[in-house]
């Protein structure tokens, strides 16, 4: 048998049972049950802080499902930079329309920081009244059972910090079905395997629940406040100290209708380049865990029939368990659009390779360069080597 | 830091020239009014196209299914009030039921649109334009020129015959689109004329472009009283 094959054939094997791993784990993170039942009266209060920058899809929906919590006593703070930002009005309505929710908001314009949402969060976190906070992302939606699902793994001895599974819903667009793919395969799979298999805190920014006085701890907010993964950051440390980082068994659904492909490819070079600073080394097994990317690349390499096949069983494989975690996270992600998993696996592999070449990132208007642990540096001290050496052209499509 | 009390004093924030798939619109109606009461708006006016039968070009329209017709109406008619139901309910936004007077010709310097806002019974574009204001003034309807001077879209044909008639025109109109998607018409302004901004909302990107605010009332009684007085009216270009 051919060296090459002897390579592809296991690294597409290790690929496939990585998914097959995922949706496993997935599916024990979503069914994990235990936590003791709390009586009414001892649910803590919470504050919820929800950092707003500009219309996400579903943004009014979005930020409604937060006033319609079942659970006893919780205020909400919208957070806001700019007077002129459009959700304002949409927050402005929100509240309005329910006024039995206490809703704050908050327009507050602080140069200390370099992460725009940490910036844009520090005045509602000051003004948080509860020392139970939840940060949740303004393009979630959550039902009225969200909260105490997730305040109740909080309430275990030594649980530092509680998130959720993310899915993705509503794909009108193709980027936007592109994207929810992703949310309910590699982000929601991945998630809990890190989580469930290798032990290992991954918490994304879209549904934090944790104590002020742990994160104080920790440094506070604004020990993170030049750190652009700051959930992933955040959640890493509370491990560090010693306190449990947990996964609820809720998901939070990510509203994704009419986003185009350039925001799906920018979303994720973004993600990428993050994933990159933060696993070194390890970010090359994402490369592998990308079975169809890996057997198209072999294929293209050494076309044959026996190269196909093994593309052919890669994609069947991304496309089946692509159609069980949507399944398993009740995404109601139409069986058909399961079929362009494989596709989505090869716009992301190819996308793998961007942090490689450079380390900016544009994130809702702002243009950052990513340092060491993700923190915000000067441009030209990100030790890129490659991009300033491209041609100009190449250049402007890394950023 | 600002903390926000009470929104009493904000203008609504309006579109009143969204099209959808009962014309040539590439969302359906109900997706329309989620979006733009997702995105905060406070009333829009759903603004399908009726078009003439005077022109091939109308006739083609029609067969196409991209305009309503006298048969469609009644269904047109019946849906946007169903969905200004809901919007009320869901996201406290106005949806005015209107139309978009469409008289394309070859000839840019014939072609015309017109808005009919609040609109209750049909209005024939073959009709002739005393007739089609006569109706128009019948129902209460608010009548805006659109799009009235070149605009500067590729894809998007000139209608300049309200402009190039507009002494004779301007007594029947009650406001001219000084904004029109991303064109501006300097010269609606120059001339004094009512204004008003609007997406010509076709597909979800038209979504952020020009708008008018309004320092009114939340009804349409009120609304129509600000643009024909055209006092506390102001645009805005909507970005994200």
């Amino acid at each position: 048998m051919d060296l090459s094959v002897m390579i592809v054939v296991p690294v597409v094997g290790l690929g496939i049972a990585g998914l097959l791993l995922q949706a496993v784990a997935l599916r024990a993170a979503l069914r994990r049950r235990g936590d003791d039942p709390v009586e009414e009266q001892a649910w803590p209060p919470v504050s919820i802080l929800k950092p707003l920058s500009g219309l996400d899809d579903n943004l009014f929906g979005n930020l409604e499902s937060f006033c319609r919590l079942d659970y006893p006593a919780y205020e909400i703070i919208f957070c806001l930079e700019s007077p002129n930002d459009p959700a304002l009005a949409v927050a402005r309505k929100v509240r309005d329309r329910n006024p039995r929710t206490p809703v704050s908001i908050l327009v507050s314009r602080s140069s200390e920081g370099k992460n725009p949402k940490v910036r844009n969060m520090r005045a509602g976190y000051s003004a948080a009244r509860h020392d139970i906070l939840l940060v949740s992302d303004s393009n979630v939606v959550v039902d009225p059972a969200y909260l105490k699902a997730t305040v109740r793994p909080l309430l275990a001895p030594g649980v530092g910090l509680v998130t959720n599974p993310i899915r993705g819903c509503g794909g009108r667009s193709v980027g936007s079905v592109l994207e929810n793919l992703h949310l309910n395969t590699f982000v929601a799979g991945g998630t809990a395997f890190l989580f469930g298999i290798l032990r290992l805190p991954c918490v994304v920014g879209k549904s934090m629940l944790f104590r002020k006085s742990g994160l104080e701890q920790i440094g506070g907010l604004r020990a993170f406040r030049d750190v652009l993964a700051e959930d992933y950051v955040i959640g890493r440390e509370f491990h560090r100290a010693g306190q449990r980082v947990v996964l609820a068994p809720h998901p939070v659904t990510n509203v994704n209708i009419y986003g185009g492909t350039k925001r799906f490819l920018s979303r994720h070079s973004r993600w990428g380049k993050l994933r990159r600073r933060l696993g070194g080394p390890r970010y090359l097994a994402e490369l592998i865990g990308n079975p169809v990317f890996v057997a198209a690349c072999a294929a293209a390499a050494r076309p044959g029939s026996r190269s196909l096949a093994l593309l052919g069983a890669a994609a069947g494989a991304a496309a089946l368990c692509a159609a069980w975690k949507s399944r398993l996270l009740d995404a109601r992600m139409p069986l058909p659009l399961c079929l362009l998993a494989p596709v989505k696996d090869l716009v992301i592999g190819a996308l793998w390779f961007v942090p490689l070449v450079s380390m900016r990132v544009a994130w809702r208007g702002h243009r950052l360069h990513v340092g060491p642990d993700t923190r915000v540096v000067a441009p030209g001290s990100t030790g890129e080597w490659l991009r300033p050496r491209l041609p100009a052209f190449l250049r402007t499509r890394t950023a | 830091m600002n903390t926000e009390r009470s929104s009493a004093a904000a203008p609504l924030l309006c579109d009143f020239h969204i099209h959808t798939r009962f014309s040539d619109g590439q969302l359906e109606l109900a997706a329309v009014v989620d979006l733009f009461g997702q995105a905060g708006f406070d009333a829009i006016s759903i603004t399908d196209h009726v078009a003439t039968r005077e022109t091939a070009i109308g006739w083609v329209a029609r067969g196409l299914r991209l305009s309503v017709t006298e048969r469609t109406f009644d269904t047109y008619l019946a849906a946007v009030r169903e969905e200004a139901r809901r919007a009320l309910e869901t996201y406290g936004m106005l949806v005015i039921p209107g139309v978009e007077i469409t008289k394309d010709y070859l000839n840019a310097d014939l072609s015309a649109h017109l808005l009919l806002i609040d609109i209750q019974e049909y209005v024939c574009a073959s009709w002739g334009y005393e007739r089609i204001f006569e109706a128009a003034r019948a129902q209460d309807a608010l009548v805006i020129a659109c799009h009235p001077h070149h605009m500067s879209a590729r894809t998007d044909r000139n209608t300049l015959y309200f402009w190039n008639n507009r002494q004779h025109f301007a007594p029947h109109i009650d406001a001219w689109e000084i904004a029109n998607r991303d064109d501006v018409f300097g010269a609606v302004g120059l001339k004094k004329y009512p204004y008003v901004a609007s997406s010509d909302f076709h597909r979800p990107r038209h979504l952020y472009s020009w708008k008018t605010l309004l320092s009114c009332g939340r009804n349409v009684g009120e609304i129509k009283r600000c643009l024909r007085e055209n006092r506390g009216v102001a645009i805005t270009l909507f970005r994200n």
